[in-house]
């Protein structure tokens, strides 16, 4: 599928239109609006990179062009034709694919029967299956594309980089003219990334238009020919690769200002609470997620560690918090050294943990908030008396508990799904505070929270310092750093590679270190 | 020879294999799109029970007869497994407790029964039986003759129907999307497969082939109505799509093992010929042996290959925001 | 038509939907009457008295309903923390296999022992705690599915159980007298290993089985298990989210083999109370107690009653009148299988209305911001 510039040049010679784009597109979720009359346009026969942070609306933007969202405003064209998506399938049949961060493979198939899957025209088409045909198709695409893989091998045998080419061989077999990949070296070593961006230039020249959301300005240097930064929602510019550099790039990613922040500290931090030498852990993808992470945090001062989402925020988390093992290097409360993957022992050395996803792992969604005020402390003598309950205690410190933090709730006997966003996250807080912590790590957690009920968090925060607990807070949102911290470090593919006070950050600096500008490979 | 205990056991082994293997073959295509429907028994036996009716009242030549009698009995059991498919499909109920009450509802106290009794069907041995379709002198050939030509049309469809859904499961695009409905059903979603179409047809397949299975009781084995003629062929049918790994043609190789072991029971009696606890092991063994082999390949790569659909017994739901 | 899953579930709902559930069904079931020619409301008469009023009908309801709230709590103890055991029934086999040894063992001549009867409970449940282990260990060590392997294990108790009796010389067997090598049978239990039942005077002398009264008691156990005791927390929090669980440190895998062992033991017990209670042998009999399925019935029994133990007594209950009006009716007029029927509808009522309960249903397309229909291509 060669479609010169010629052929799509309409009669008149006038040039082709772009191959998309999005208009004013708005889309709104309760209490947020992840796109704001956002314009995107890319061509055919170019590498287009979608740049930003988290939250910037990036994925939102390319869940709308492939049909599984509907923008609440804006239009859409391919080709310069107005189009309208009802479900992913329209989009897949005006030819746009996405090759997405979590791979829609059946895994006990093998690599030609899940590209075949569910397509309707070629081979799949028949009703008898025949392999031999399919195979060769695939391994002929996978020859002329780079995209080495064994047609007969089956997905669970196949490492995350040759799955990938599994999606994006799919992508091609249907013929997909507009390609779209999602953060795709976040399963890649370096050398399979260059691998990719060679295929991704091949599909280009081929007049194809392959877009790429990443937030790593290397990549975006070394593949992309124009970039569109999205910040906040909106789309900020348009630049080409070429003429941008990593500074400029960054600038444009988290431009913001310095805002007054909280009110600078006067006391000094204690002794050190948490200290990480060298911790390595394996994520859950078979791949090392944390790749020798140092650290160290001391009583009363709040460390904050921003960087984009996937460089190994959560498994460290988890790390500290007992929930995984590290598996090199050493995780020490005080002077001495936790047990690696034992919640128990992290909260007996007196680790309370606030996680990301707070429904799915924070609290037991089924039972009481009473029953989730004690999930940890149940058993000590203030909830339990030998192997029984003391529910009168129970329920007399869920009613405390409530008042104290003013928790909206219909009572300790509700369940706790039914809590908002805020106050379920007050729960947890109220929970974790209540056993005397000395370190408090804390992930993400303002996310999808209204300002009143931030607010609220952060003063919890500022006050667990004051009184001596060692605060590490784990954040994607920049403006919480800023204003939260007394010192920041940026994690970036697995390790902690700046740190600096919030005196001296400058927003410039942790954008790059963010986007991996201190990466030996961007320019 | 032909009256040796070996030619005799095979040879009935085959004839009480079948309806394990029709309600088998049914089970694992169920199961293959990711529905568990613990209810075969009560399918086979309302499938036995209006086969058994069609044949009383269809009055036609054999053949026509018969085949109208089993066609309703495959419709019978379509309809039981409706009603699991819409409750666990639609509704989303536990696949378990639905299964079971399908039993419950149309087993040997339920609607099998009552239907038997009030057509008053336990009056008169059916009107039209399968027979062997060979002639007696090629039934006579030493060893495969009692084996393998002794057998009724039955049968031998059972051994096209194996051959017809291990082709349809691995040549066919269509068989290709159920293993991927039953595997991954999110999956086979993003790809623009119908994920509750494909399951409300193989659960209704499988019904259709319980109740086939149950008319072989009514039709072949023993051509009257007795309430509970099945007499728990349907829990060994789910048992045996488990041992033979949801192969079709393992399915066939357990279902003659298993009649073989039924059969072997009275010969054995008749012969005065004591197993001891033989007899336990190997009635046992296989069950055994699935738990077995089971755990241990559940964390390795031969899971994949070996283990249970993935999606088997969960509800599908798409998350749409 | 479009669900959502609800958030709240109101407790007028809750009383409301099982409640209109029934009422379909009863509804229901009466077509299905007439449809056939019988009288609905004659039929379902019959049906009442025969399980709870006629005279001697409550103590018949007693003996269907005792082993179904063995295995009914078996189910419920299980399923509440998501462990799909479906091995009751062969877990219910293994305690009578046990517990009969205990009674055969122990028991003498004389009135009821409590020391045979108390070895015997406990018998019950040690074998059934085992038979429930298996699956448990396979599930917490090699997260093989325990719905297979539990079923799986049915079978190879049900052989087990023919084999004591029909097959071997074994200690179960009775190999005095003369129908002794015809017709294979269990030993006789010994006089003072048969339990005792309460009279209750009251409608000319109820007897309420031993077994029904400790099931009441299991009942109580494990509802104080459930929500008085640490261990309970820990499994509520274990069934309701794995990851949860992980996060407060609470250990899966001792959890799993011990609900397992729950459930397996009284499932057990309720094994032992069928040999102890009612049939007083070792009933290896394939039409017996291999036919009644107690353990499949019980996890039936356990869903309607959403799995609270108490409620569990109670379905039991009435599902044992309704078997024992079954059996008891059987005849030229009343239709067989009628029982079933109603069961199975009453039982696709209750699934069906708990969509209801946990999620809210819409029709038609989700409401859609306006976009306008696909105009034509632009030049």
């Amino acid at each position: 599928m060669q479609t010169t510039e010629e052929e799509r040049r309409g009669a008149d010679g006038a040039p082709p239109p772009p191959a998309v784009t999005m208009r004013g597109i708005t889309k709104r979720f309760p209490g947020v609006v992840a796109n704001e009359r956002v314009d995107f346009e890319a061509a055919a026969g170019e590498v287009h990179a979608l740049l930003g942070e988290n939250g910037a609306g990036k994925s939102t933007l390319s869940n709308i062009l492939t049909g599984l969202y509907r923008p609440d405003d804006g239009e859409i064209f391919v080709d310069g034709r107005q189009v309208h998506f009802h479900a992913p399938r329209d989009a897949l049949e005006a030819g746009i694919s996405m090759v997405h961060q979590h791979f829609r493979l059946v895994e006990p198939f093998t690599v030609a029967e899940n590209v075949v899957l569910g397509d309707h025209r070629g081979e799949g088409r028949t009703f008898r299956l025949r392999h031999r045909a399919i195979e060769l198709r695939v391994a002929g695409l996978s020859a002329r594309y780079g995209l080495a893989v064994d047609p007969r091998a089956r997905i669970w045998q196949l490492s995350l980089g040759e799955q990938q080419r599994v999606e994006i061989l799919k992508a091609l077999y249907r013929e997909a003219r507009i390609l779209i990949l999602d953060e795709p070296t976040a399963v890649l070593t370096p050398q399979e990334a260059e691998v990719l961006f060679g295929t991704m230039r091949g599909m280009a020249a081929e007049g194809r238009t392959v877009i790429f959301i990443s937030h790593k300005l290397h990549e975006v240097k070394a593949v992309a020919d124009r970039v569109t930064v999205l910040r906040g929602g909106r789309s900020l510019a348009t630049v080409p690769a070429a003429e941008a550099t990593p500074r400029s790039l960054a600038a444009l990613m988290v431009g913001r200002e310095l805002g007054g922040g909280g009110e600078t500290r006067a006391r000094a931090p204690g002794d050190v609470v948490l200290q990480l030498d060298g911790v390595w852990t394996q994520g859950d993808r078979g791949d090392a997620a944390v790749r020798g992470a140092s650290l160290v945090v001391r009583s009363g001062e709040i460390v904050a560690v921003g960087g984009v989402a996937g460089n190994g925020q959560r498994e460290l988390a988890e790390t500290i918090a007992g929930m995984r093992a590290p598996s090199k290097g050493s995780v020490r409360i005080g002077t001495r050294l936790l047990r690696g993957g034992d919640p128990r022992a992290a909260i007996a050395a007196g680790i309370a943990y606030v996680p990301e996803d707070r429904l799915g792992t924070g609290v037991a969604p089924s039972l009481s908030i009473a029953s989730n005020l004690v999930l940890k402390s149940y058993r000590g003598p203030s909830a339990s008396r030998g192997p029984f309950l003391r529910l009168g205690r129970i329920r007399a410190n869920a009613v405390e508990l409530i008042r104290r933090y003013r928790i909206a709730a219909p009572g300790p006997a509700a369940p706790a799904r039914l809590l908002s966003g805020g106050n379920l996250q007050k729960v947890v807080l109220a929970r974790e505070f209540s056993g005397q912590p000395r370190l408090l790590l804390a992930a993400s957690p303002t996310r999808g929270l209204d300002v009143g009920a931030i607010e609220t968090v952060h003063a919890y925060v500022r006050d667990a310092a004051a009184e001596g607990v060692a605060v590490l807070l784990i954040s994607e949102d920049l403006d919480e750093i800023l204003t939260l911290a007394d010192r920041i470090a940026v994690m970036y593919e697995g390790a902690i590679v700046g740190e600096t006070t919030r005196a001296e950050a400058s927003v410039e600096e942790l954008g790059l270190l963010m986007a991996g500008g201190q990466d030996p490979r961007a320019d | 020879m032909n009256n040796s205990l070996l030619v005799v056991v095979l040879a009935s082994g085959i004839a009480y294999g079948t309806p394990l293997l029709y309600g088998a073959l049914g089970e694992l295509l169920a199961e293959r799109s990711g529905v568990l429907n613990l209810g075969v028994e009560g399918m086979m036996l309302v499938g036995a029970v209006i086969g058994f009716w069609t044949v009383q009242r269809v009055h036609a030549n054999t053949g026509l007869s018969l085949a109208v009698a089993i066609g309703a009995a495959a419709v019978a059991g379509a309809a039981m497994a409706l009603i699991h498919a819409f409750l666990v499909i639609t509704l989303r109920a536990s696949q378990i407790v639905s299964g079971l009450a399908l039993t419950i509802f149309a087993g040997a106290a339920g609607l099998s029964s009552y239907l038997g009794n009030d057509l008053n069907l336990a009056d008169a041995p059916a009107r039209n039986q399968f027979h062997p379709i060979f002639p007696a002198s090629v039934q006579n050939w030493p060893v495969v003759g009692p084996i393998l030509f002794g057998q009724n049309v039955l049968v031998y469809a059972s051994w096209a129907c194996v051959v017809a859904v291990s082709l349809y499961l691995t040549r066919t695009r269509a068989g290709l999307n159920v293993r991927a409905v039953g595997e991954s059903p999110a999956a086979a979603d993003a790809m623009g497969i119908k994920v509750v179409a494909y399951r409300y047809a193989h659960t209704l397949a499988g019904g259709a082939f319980a109740g086939v299975a149950g008319a072989t009781f009514t039709l072949a084995i023993t051509p009257q109505w007795v309430s509970g003629i099945t007499g728990g062929a349907g829990w060994i049918a789910i048992a045996l799509v488990i041992f033979a790994f949801w192969r079709p043609a393992l399915c066939l190789v357990g279902a003659y093992f298993f009649g073989a072991l039924q059969a072997l029971s009275p010969q054995l009696q008749a012969r005065e010929i004591r197993l001891g606890p033989t007899e336990l092991w190997t009635n046992a063994l296989p069950y055994v042996m699935t738990v077995v082999v089971l755990a241990l390949v559940s964390s390795s790569g031969a899971r994949r290959r070996l283990g249970a659909p993935a999606s088997l017994g969960l509800p599908y739901v798409r998350e749409e925001r | 038509m479009r669900t959502e899953r609800r958030l709240r579930q109101p407790r007028w709902l809750l009383v409301a939907v099982p409640a209109c559930s029934l009422v379909f069904a009863f509804f229901a079931s009466g077509v299905v009457l007439l449809a056939t020619g019988h009288d609905a409301l004659s039929s379902y008469r019959l049906i009442f008295d025969a399980a709870f009023l006629n005279s001697g009908a409550l103590g018949q309801t007693l003996i269907a309903a005792t082993p179904l709230a063995f295995t009914g709590l078996a189910a419920a103890a299980a399923f509440r923390m998501r462990l799909f055991n479906i091995g009751g029934e062969g877990q219910l086999y293994v305690g009578a296999i046990t517990a009969a040894a205990a009674g055969l063992y122990l028991g003498g001549k004389g009135g009821p022992s409590a020391f045979a009867i108390a070895a015997m409970v406990a018998a019950g449940c040690a074998g059934g705690a085992v038979w429930g282990l298996i699956p448990g260990i396979l599930r917490a060590f090699f997260k093989t599915n325990e719905i297979i392997t539990s079923l799986m294990l049915n079978y190879v108790a049900a052989y087990l159980l023919t084999y004591l009796i029909f097959n071997t010389q074994s200690y179960w067997r009775e190999t005095k007298g003369f129908n002794a090598t015809v017709f294979p049978t269990g030993k006789t239990l010994p006089d003072s290993a048969l339990w005792p039942g309460a009279t209750i005077h009251l409608r000319g002398g109820i007897v309420l089985p031993l077994g029904a009264g400790i099931a009441v008691l299991v009942a109580v156990l494990l509802w104080a298990l459930y929500s008085r005791t640490r261990f309970g927390l820990e499994a509520q929090v274990l069934g309701d989210s794995p990851r949860a669980a992980r996060y407060a440190g609470i250990r899966t895998r001792r959890k799993i083999l011990a609900v397992m062992a729950i459930s397996g033991a009284i499932a057990g017990l309720g094994g032992a109370s069928q040999v102890g209670d009612f049939r007083h042998t070792l009933d290896a009999d394939p039409n017996g107690l291999q036919k009644q399925y107690y353990g499949y019935t019980g996890i039936v029994v356990a869903a309607l009653a959403r799995y609270n133990p108490f409620a569990v007594v109670l379905v039991a209950f009435l599902v044992g009148g309704l078997q024992n009006a079954g059996n008891t009716l059987q005849g030229a007029d009343f239709p067989s299988g009628l029982v079933g029927v109603m069961q199975g509808i009453i039982l696709f009522s209750a699934l069906g209305g708990e969509l209801l309960v946990r999620y809210r249903v819409r029709f038609g397309r989700a409401a859609e911001s306006a976009i306008p229909p696909a105009t034509e291509p632009a030049a």
